[in-house]
């Protein structure tokens, strides 16, 4: 009886071994071969700017580098040109926050709606998927015009705000759909039942099991607003955001000091995503440091 | 004190309804109306009901150019982008045995998502440009005696921009239907005597429909929305549909150009209908 | 025993969630305190819905639910006294075991010591006090069940509701924890109410079998009551261990009368007191497994004895018993529970033409 099962297991064995190492043939080396040629061309076109950006004086817009120097960047901040980058700067992180607070908030609450049905939420839905496939510069025309109509005068803060929103909020819903599909309401109903009141439920449960959820949704937010342009350029108003300022800057700068400002601006995307994923990491960690109290 | 499930529902939809109406619905009736007003030709517009500005739109050969480049772009765009995104995402579920290593890739794959747009079209000119790296490299290497003009302000460096963009909304979508498709399906499909083909075919296409056609509607729509790209890297040789009506906006003509904004409006708003036959987004996300 | 409150009455509870169809359709129960009930059938029986209605996760469309006498609807679970166990056990998945079950103190407003040292003691009492400091995650099933029980415990209800307690667990697990829940409402001495598909589970814990189908009660009573005398075909096939035989009244003889079918004709049956039953009418009787004994065919029938004759289609050994399934009497599956050495003494096997035979009086007449 063991020896026929020890010999079926085995056999086994060697099919499965036979399976394995077939899988490794040419498709993977091909497939490896193009997801290498993928990042490279993902990646290589962003760094190759990021050292452009160092250039000397005496360099131009393409390889080869003349020598290393800040002084391109220096440029930036003298303001030497036209323009108020800094002031862009500032004026798009306050717009970015503004904005990823909304959006978390309001899509937290949306999300909340949509895991029932409700009478009318197919409307909601595809108003919300309407809103997201706009043509982004037909609602900022839209809007600014409906401003001119009123006789409000747009600006960053509240036209291009509005603006903004009304694609990352949409977004942030989708993303929210796909974190709250992990929320399994027996956990609400379980507080209910232990006598939590319903903010309780909330504050005590369903906000920190989503919580690294919800940073990834207030990522998502900063990020698509300190980056959004087709919905701004027409309601920002008199002062630019960074984005219309690099866009003028595609206009008429034909320096380096343009692809400082391209580093620059990423550097602060990566400090915002290091700051997010190192918080989700907090959250883990702390998690798992109870696990090793307990051993 | 319990209030019923559509109240509840509707309380909780109000804050996104507050940010929809005033900034999705009533810019979209704004055009609308801006569309059928005329002008005085000095950037003011007044009511009196025409659709001349629509027959302007409509029997001008130019509109017709301008969508037929447009939608060459997009289908362009949709094609390399779902090409790359489909073998990116099935070499990362279905080759790399490391969960770990999958999920790191991925990530990789999602990093430049986070950084603007702008910069990272703008990355490509050092690289395409007459004296880019490119350029520089193949005379190098001898394989050509004079630069090649086509790689930058060209259809060619539009795409290229614009896969380079979007192709991670692709990758996102099929990577998360993949990852659903359960690998004992597989396993049996090879136990039945199917070939490789055979399985992609019958089991990991249908499979990812959903999520080719979810990152295909993020690509129609951002491509048939944009002007930017288009501008830049075709060096103004090309224009889009979107670029010609914010040129009237800089010309002040207002309702001619609202009048293409609510043709391309429900153009789009079309096509991603036709997509959304295919695919039950709702479902699809919530899953 | 029991707290003197923890009785339950539904009155006519009606639960309709589109209007048309009933979950659950005009429930009359009566549960008394103290007393460990299992509500079984098969899914999509309504059974879950009265756990749900009864803990205040839904309204009745119709009815009263009263607990310790006091119409409940409306209230929540808190004021009802009620606690419910989760069939995941919806343990909320980032704080401790500790955390967990000092959830109700928690949001009571207790302070910090105060409910640890409360929420330490009970940990003490299901053997997790080692663990009191892990994630859920980092607990087996049976660790979970137990920090789930615990954390529904520490409120003190008056009635403990269940859904599908062991249902998550393997088959091993799931018979100790069935002892460990025995015990536990032996201990805290309130009313349990236990959902379950499983048969075998609610014969072996409950005091009281409700048995469900379509949202109605088919049968409810004590465990024994259910298993030996079923009211209907329906409760017979689904607690199971019964043959079901259809046939119609042939001929009635004073105490006695006989039945025929289509592939038979002369099973006797008894007329138990006050039955009365008219020549022609169409008839189900159970027989209980384990009291079928098999001759061969052509053998003799002991005094007050009937049979009826078939081929046997599968022999399953059971260990202590000997399954042996035959085609008899119309049914596809007519099944003897044989003990072990009697089986063997016979050996019979497949194909085999045998006698079932079964004491008159053994047999039991369905509604």
């Amino acid at each position: 009886m063991t020896d026929v099962t020890n010999a079926t297991i085995s056999t086994r064995g060697k099919r499965r071994a036979r399976r394995n190492s077939s899988d490794r043939t040419w498709t993977f080396y091909v497939l490896a071969a193009f997801f290498a040629f993928y990042v490279i061309a993902l990646y290589g076109p962003m760094l190759s700017i990021y050292i452009l950006s160092f250039q000397d004086l005496r360099g131009g817009l393409v390889f080869p580098m003349r020598g290393f120097s800040l002084y391109w960047f220096n440029e930036l901040i003298m303001q030497t040109r036209a323009g108020d980058v800094s002031g862009s700067f500032t004026r798009s992180i306050y717009l970015a926050i503004a904005v990823t607070v909304i959006t978390v908030v309001f899509s937290f609450m949306a999300g909340m709606a949509f895991r029932r049905r409700f009478r009318g939420d197919t409307i909601v839905f595809y108003l919300m998927i309407g809103s997201l496939v706009a043509p982004g510069l037909v609602l900022g025309i839209g809007i600014g015009l409906g401003f001119d109509m009123a006789g409000i005068p747009t600006n960053w803060f509240t036209s291009a705000l509005g603006a903004q929103l009304s694609w990352t909020l949409p977004f942030g819903i989708l993303v929210m759909f796909a974190v709250m599909s992990r929320l399994n309401s027996d956990w609400e109903e379980a507080a209910r039942d232990l006598g939590a009141s319903r903010a309780q439920t909330i504050g005590l449960v369903v906000l920190p099991v989503l919580a690294p959820g919800l940073i990834a949704v207030a990522l998502f937010g900063f990020t698509l607003s300190y980056d959004e342009f087709a919905r701004t350029l027409q309601t920002a108003g008199a002062q630019n955001t960074l984005p219309l300022e690099i866009w003028s800057m595609t206009l008429n700068v034909t320096s380096p000091a343009l692809y400082a400002l391209g580093t620059v601006s990423t550097v602060i995307s990566f400090l915002i995503i290091g700051v997010s994923l190192g918080s989700i990491i907090l959250l883990q960690r702390r998690n798992a440091a109870r696990k090793n109290i307990s051993e | 004190m319990k209030l019923n499930k559509t109240a509840v529902g509707w309380l909780n939809v109000t804050p996104l309804l507050a940010i929809m109406v005033p900034f999705f619905i009533m810019p979209i009736i704004v055009v609308a109306i801006a569309s059928i007003m005329q002008t005085d030709g000095f950037g003011g517009m007044f009511m009196d009901p025409t659709l001349e500005n629509y027959t302007y739109v409509f029997q001008s050969a130019l509109t017709y150019r301008l969508y037929f480049e447009t939608i060459k772009f997009a289908a362009l765009t949709l094609i390399f982008s779902a090409f790359i995104g489909f073998w990116v995402a099935y070499f990362l579920v279905f080759h790399v045995r490391s969960k770990l290593l999958a999920m790191g890739l991925f990530l990789i794959c999602t990093v430049p998502f986070w950084t603007s747009n702008i910069i990272r079209m703008i990355s490509w000119i050092p690289l395409l440009g007459k004296e880019g790296l490119i350029n520089q490299a193949l005379m190098a290497m001898g394989f050509i005696d004079a630069p090649l003009e086509f790689l930058l302000y060209s259809d060619f460096a539009v795409v290229v921009a614009y896969v380079h963009q979007l192709t991670i909304f692709m990758i996102v979508p099929i990577f998360n239907s993949m990852a659903r498709i359960d690998k004992r399906v597989v396993e049996a499909a090879l136990d039945a005597g199917a070939s490789k083909f055979d399985i992609m075919r019958y089991i990991i296409l249908p499979m990812s429909k959903s999520g080719i056609a979810l990152g295909a509607i993020f690509v129609v729509s951002i491509v048939m929305g944009d002007f930017f790209v288009v501008k830049v890297m075709s060096g103004g040789g090309t224009a889009s549909v979107v670029g010609a009506f914010y040129e009237d906006i800089g010309v002040l003509q207002y309702p001619s150009a609202a009048a293409s904004a609510i043709v391309l409006t429900i153009l789009v708003m079309l096509m991603v209908a036709l997509i959304l036959r295919v695919v039950d987004i709702r479902k699809e996300i919530t899953q | 025993m029991g707290t003197g409150n923890g009785d339950i009455e539904l009155a006519g509870v009606t639960k309709s969630y589109d209007g048309e169809t009933f979950a659950v359709d005009g429930i009359n129960l009566k549960i008394p305190d103290g007393a460990y009930c299992c509500l079984l059938g098969p899914s999509g029986c309504g059974k879950s819905t009265i756990l749900r209605m009864i803990a205040g996760h839904e309204d009745p469309t119709h009815g009263e639910i009263l607990i310790g006498g006091e119409d409940v609807v409306g209230l929540d679970p808190v004021e009802r006294r009620t606690a419910m166990m989760f069939q995941s056990y919806a343990l909320f998945p980032h704080l401790s075991v500790r955390d967990n079950i000092a959830f109700a103190l928690r949001v009571r407003g207790l302070s910090k010591a105060e409910r640890n040292a409360k929420a330490d003691a009970m940990i003490e009492k299901v053997h997790l006090t080692e663990f009191a400091n892990r994630l859920p995650s980092q607990l087996s099933g049976g660790q979970q069940q137990r920090v789930a029980l615990a954390r529904a415990a520490i409120t003190e209800p008056r009635v403990l509701l269940l859904d599908e307690p062991l249902s998550a667990l393997d088959e091993h697990l799931r018979i100790k924890m069935r002892a460990e829940l025995s015990r536990m409402q032996r201990d805290l001495g309130i009313t349990f109410i236990h959902v379950t598909h499983t048969q075998m589970e609610a014969i072996a814990l409950a005091d009281m079998v409700v048995v469900m189908d379509q949202g109605k009660i088919r049968q409810s009573g004590p465990a024994r009551e259910v298993y030996a005398e079923p009211k209907n075909r329906y409760v017979a096939e689904f607690i199971g261990g019964q043959n079901v035989i259809s046939g119609k009244v042939s001929y009635i003889n004073g105490t006695r009368a006989t039945m025929a079918g289509a592939t038979y004709s002369n099973i006797e049956i008894p007329l138990a007191n006050g039955k009365r039953l008219e020549d022609g009418q169409s008839l189900d009787i159970a027989i209980r497994r384990d009291d079928i004994d098999l001759v061969r065919a052509g053998g003799d029938l002991p005094d007050g004895s009937t049979s009826v004759e078939g081929a046997i289609t599968g022999v399953e050994y059971q260990g202590t018993f000997v399954k042996v399934m035959m085609e008899a009497a119309g049914e596809e599956e007519f099944v003897a529970y044989v003990p072990e050495r009697r089986f063997f003494e016979e050996s019979l096997s497949i194909g085999d033409r045998v006698l079932a035979i079964w004491q008159i009086d053994h047999a039991h007449l369905l509604a």
